[in-house]
């Protein structure tokens, strides 16, 4: 066994290359870099435009913000992690566990946690958070001074 | 070099070979993130029920988060598209790092570390300084039933900043979530300057010039990388959305 580690293949050297090599592989680099720049100034221009439109808050628009950010995600793992450079049987190896249980949990949170949804067991939520809400969507930042400043019963959220 | 070339598929599982043609470091690294990225993936998920709970009142960022320095003017997700910038800027500097290294060019793979520490920093920097307006608030704050301790009752007060009990913005979920998330994220930017920082002094040394190969500038790579892919969600689900 003492020479268990003469013959074991050395996979750090074979990631070693040359310059002409290294010279297309920054530039697929930058090139990733500008599309994820350009992905998300897009996301900040639409979102910052969002409030006052009849579109803002819209599924279109979180479905569109969902698909992008996957899309950056996807072009961190497979060029900035080189994941898309790995064996084909390692991609699946961290890939679909991963995305399995992703499912899995989103699966469970939703057929699971919808006790909580229905109207007989609705968390009940202190009205003041209902006013500011309310407030802020006709524009109004400050809340004001309270008027009475004696006890009232209070409607607490997360008392069960 | 050549072994992979060599390797019959049968024999593969033999031993003294590695199936997927990487080092233990490395593939016990992605399975590190793998489980790392199972405990963010799980905070996320239950961020996103949580808020749909509150759908109602749950805040808007861009009611909440509108500072940027030296500006008095609300400029809603300036900032944040700012720490973006500069986070997914560290990580390309980090894997021309990588990449530097695989050329064995060691006054490249000096370069764009020290980039990538320098970006690092100016992120915690960022979060530093957003964590401090979102605790201290606004001058104008909102009403809210705060517990009185002397009455033990709830006194409607006008309340500033936020806490994990009581915050201005909205259900004290939206604070809860945000330290949490945020913070553990934090956490991982910190570690990843650490570790940036104690490989860039062993680059320095010439450790990895005399292995004749910059594989752990690969591993802390693979590391800084992960933690731009948990913001790039962060930034969706907690700014954009």
């Amino acid at each position: 066994m003492s020479d268990f580690h003469d013959n074991y293949p050395q996979y750090e050297l074979e990631a070693l290359h040359d310059e002409a090599y290294g010279k297309k592989a920054r530039r697929t680099l930058w090139n990733v870099f500008w599309i994820m720049l350009g992905i998300t100034i897009f996301e900040l221009i639409i979102g910052s435009m969002a409030p006052g439109h009849g579109w803002s808050g819209t599924l279109w628009l979180k479905t569109l913000f969902i698909v992008l950010t996957l899309a950056k995600a996807a072009a961190i793992v497979i060029w900035f992690m080189h994941l898309g450079h790995e064996v084909k049987f390692f991609k699946y190896i961290i890939l679909i566990p991963y995305i399995i249980f992703m499912f899995y949990t989103i699966f469970v949170i939703l057929t699971e946690g919808t006790y909580s949804g229905t109207s007989a067991k609705a968390t009940k939520v202190d009205p003041i958070f209902v006013e500011q809400q309310k407030a802020l969507k006709h524009g109004h930042h400050s809340s004001g001074v309270p008027q009475t400043n004696q006890a009232e019963p209070a409607q607490n959220q997360e008392h069960h | 070099m050549a072994h992979s070339a060599e390797i019959d598929s049968k024999e593969a599982w033999d031993g003294g070979v590695s199936p997927f043609k990487l080092s233990y470091g490395k593939m016990f690294m992605w399975f590190f993130l793998v489980s790392d990225a199972l405990t963010f993936g799980g905070l996320l998920i239950s961020y996103g029920f949580i808020r749909h709970k509150y759908a109602e009142v749950w805040p808007k960022a861009e009611n909440v988060f509108t500072h940027f320095p030296f500006i008095e003017q609300h400029v809603p997700l300036a900032y944040v598209g700012l720490m973006t910038f500069i986070l997914i800027m560290s990580s390309v500097t980090m894997v021309l790092a990588v990449e530097a290294g695989q050329r064995m060019d060691r006054k490249g793979v000096t370069t764009w570390m020290f980039w990538t520490i320098i970006g690092g920093a100016a992120f915690v920097g960022s979060q530093a300084w957003e964590w401090y307006h979102f605790i201290v608030g606004t001058d104008h704050g909102a009403l809210r039933n705060v517990w009185d301790a002397a009455s033990g009752s709830y006194v409607k007060q006008v309340f500033h900043g936020a806490n994990m009990v009581t915050n201005e913005y909205g259900v004290p979920q939206f604070a809860n979530y945000f330290f949490f998330i945020t913070g553990f994220h934090g956490t991982h930017v910190f570690s990843g300057v650490v570790l940036n920082f104690i490989i860039f002094l062993n680059v320095l040394k010439g450790t990895y010039q005399k292995r004749g190969h910059y594989e752990m500038v690969e591993k802390v790579g693979l590391y800084w990388h992960f933690v731009d892919l948990v913001w790039v969600f962060v930034f969706t689900f907690f700014y954009l959305l």
